[in-house]
């Protein structure tokens, strides 16, 4: 006869805050983007005003919230859940999966397919943030890489590719 | 297409196979209203490091869980009534069974007491006696798994009990866990997996949807259990064998057991071998014998174990023939790629042939299909020659 003994669920706190990071530069690129690229600008316009998403991992966090501000102007707005009222709330089920999809050996597309996503909103508003995120990933990694992440790696001119990637990262970087 | 006047079928398992699969159990707990999961698993498989693989999938969940790694391979009601003290003081909602066959009968049978009451158990022995669902069970199945666990069907002592509410909420098949064993574990467990497949795909319950999982189940076992015999290192053949174990099962629940099940069985337990082995054995000689009985499905089986080209080129008056013959190449690509360890005869299994007869009687006497002692026994004397 054996015994039982009891486990509490251990941290993986490097793993975390590697998707806290990338979450949080992601979210700056996504309102960069939103001042450069004109079909990012194009997908929010079509959202509600004062739309907001919140892109998280289960069970607690970390969190990436992005939305429209009053004047319409796309803003990352943080980590913190707390007092934000949110439209659509992407949830990717576990830690694990979210390190799939942020060390890019998963695009969304294909952690969508394998059930590793939740949506709590509007589906066509969840398709809007997934091409908002393909986009922006587009402009953020190398060829290589980005074939991965994104569903279908787009044709687009040299210079919106290459001058647009410039500003969208300048923009990210300061902020703006 | 097949399509009976009538039929049920009914399979309440999700399954969630592949990848970091595992990682997605607190989510499916948290989708069952379960927050605190109680493991078993047995000693051998705790040994091999598959409980560290699965506190480390818990791991960010905030879930707290506890683990019985004692789990015997002949568990009895006293184990079960100590579980149950366990489970109930420590406040547990849910069963995860890691492992095959004993582990998770253990975990079926102390989830109908954990439901209820530890007197219920022996009340419920039977066929369809459960009348309400369990509470939350997974199954993390291992190599050494048949199907079974994934079934209607759990035993323990002389207790036998039948119920589609002791048929596993979730499987989650992750490669992380399917370890191989040794070439007559894997070999035995397939073959069970076969031979239900093959029995639900050509018995007189097919039906439309046991169907496409025996289809499945076949065509995952024919594609790879020859290749992971030669090479264990073959990550994608041992996780489509799980995978054919799992889809075996649940076709398995919605159909009467067979006649090479039924007679398989027997020959094991009178002569002490894995029941896998003598099924495998059994099989192509019962379809031989089901061809000129009424109500059996032979010659569509030629699909599923060859392939859609092979099927398609092969003339309908020749289906049932080239089926069976595939069934015995099958054994011969077995036995050589096993060299030698998994046998084609009962003769060559060491099955005395003067046992043949009380087997015979034995299995036949059990059935509830209505296959005699005397055609028992003519196919148990084909099988002990072998092809």
């Amino acid at each position: 006869m054996g015994t039982i003994r009891e486990v509490k669920s251990g941290k993986k706190s490097l793993k975390k805050d590697y998707v806290a990071i990338m979450m949080w530069f992601m979210g700056r690129a996504i309102q960069a983007a939103a001042s450069v690229d004109r079909d990012v600008r194009k997908e929010f316009a079509e959202l509600p005003d004062r739309f907001t998403f919140d892109l998280c991992v289960m069970p607690d966090g970390p969190h990436m919230i992005v939305g429209k501000d009053r004047k319409g102007y796309v803003r990352y707005m943080g980590w913190d859940t707390e007092g934000k009222r949110t439209n659509l709330r992407i949830k990717i089920k576990n830690l694990e999966a979210a390190i799939l999809m942020f060390t890019f050996q998963e695009s969304t597309a294909l952690a969508t397919a394998r059930n590793r996503l939740v949506v709590d909103g509007e589906v066509p508003h969840a398709c809007a943030a997934v091409r908002i995120l393909d986009i922006v990933e587009v402009y953020l990694l190398p060829k290589i890489i980005a074939k991965l992440a994104v569903k279908r790696y787009p044709l687009w001119s040299p210079g919106r590719k290459y001058i647009g990637r410039v500003f969208v990262y300048l923009r990210t970087v300061l902020g703006l | 297409m097949f399509s009976p006047d009538r039929y049920e079928f009914f399979c309440p398992v999700k399954t969630n196979s592949g990848s970091r699969a595992l990682e997605h159990l607190p989510f499916e707990l948290d989708t069952m209203n379960a927050t605190k999961p109680f493991v078993i698993t047995s000693q051998k498989d705790a040994r091999r490091g598959l409980v560290d693989v699965i506190i480390d999938a818990f791991k960010d969940s905030g879930v707290t869980i506890g683990i019985f790694d004692g789990a015997p391979a002949a568990p009895g009601m006293k184990l079960i009534k100590e579980l149950f003290t366990m489970y109930r003081d420590g406040g547990y909602d849910s069963l995860i069974a890691v492992g095959g066959g004993a582990v998770v009968d253990t975990a079926k049978i102390l989830n109908i007491a954990v439901s209820g009451a530890p007197e219920d158990i022996e009340r419920y022995a039977g066929s369809d006696l459960i009348t309400k669902p369990l509470k939350p069970l997974v199954l993390v199945p291992t190599l050494s798994g048949t199907g079974y666990e994934s079934s209607r069907y759990a035993c323990i002592d002389t207790l036998s009990f039948s119920s589609c509410f002791l048929m596993p909420h979730l499987v989650v098949i992750d490669p992380r866990m399917i370890v191989f064993e040794d070439v007559e574990t894997t070999a035995a467990a397939s073959l069970v997996t076969l031979t239900h497949a093959v029995e639900v795909y050509t018995g007189p319950e097919k039906n439309p949807l046991s169907d496409s999982y025996a289809y499945a189940a076949i065509r995952f076992v024919m594609e790879n259990l020859v290749s992971v015999i030669r090479d264990p290192r073959d990550g994608k053949g041992r996780l489509a064998l799980v995978n054919a174990h799992n889809a075996a099962g649940c076709a398995f629940s919605n159909s009467t057991p067979g006649m090479a099940h039924r007679l398989g069985k027997a020959v094991g337990d009178a002569c002490q071998l894995s029941w896998g082995l003598c099924m495998g054995i059994l099989l192509p000689h019962i379809l031989e014998r089901q061809t000129s009985e009424d109500g059996y499905h032979i010659p569509g089986l030629l699909l599923p174990l060859a392939g859609f080209d092979v099927y398609a080129e092969t003339p309908e008056h020749m289906k049932v023939q080239k089926a069976i013959g595939i069934l015995y190449d099958f054994q011969r690509d077995l036995f050589e790629a096993s060299r030698g360890a998994i046998v084609r005869s009962l003769k060559d299994a060491e099955v005395p042939e003067e046992m043949l007869r009380d087997i015979a009687r034995k299995a036949a006497g059990r059935s509830s299909t209505g296959f005699d002692a005397d055609v028992s026994l003519m196919v148990l004397e084909q099988a002990w020659k072998g092809k």
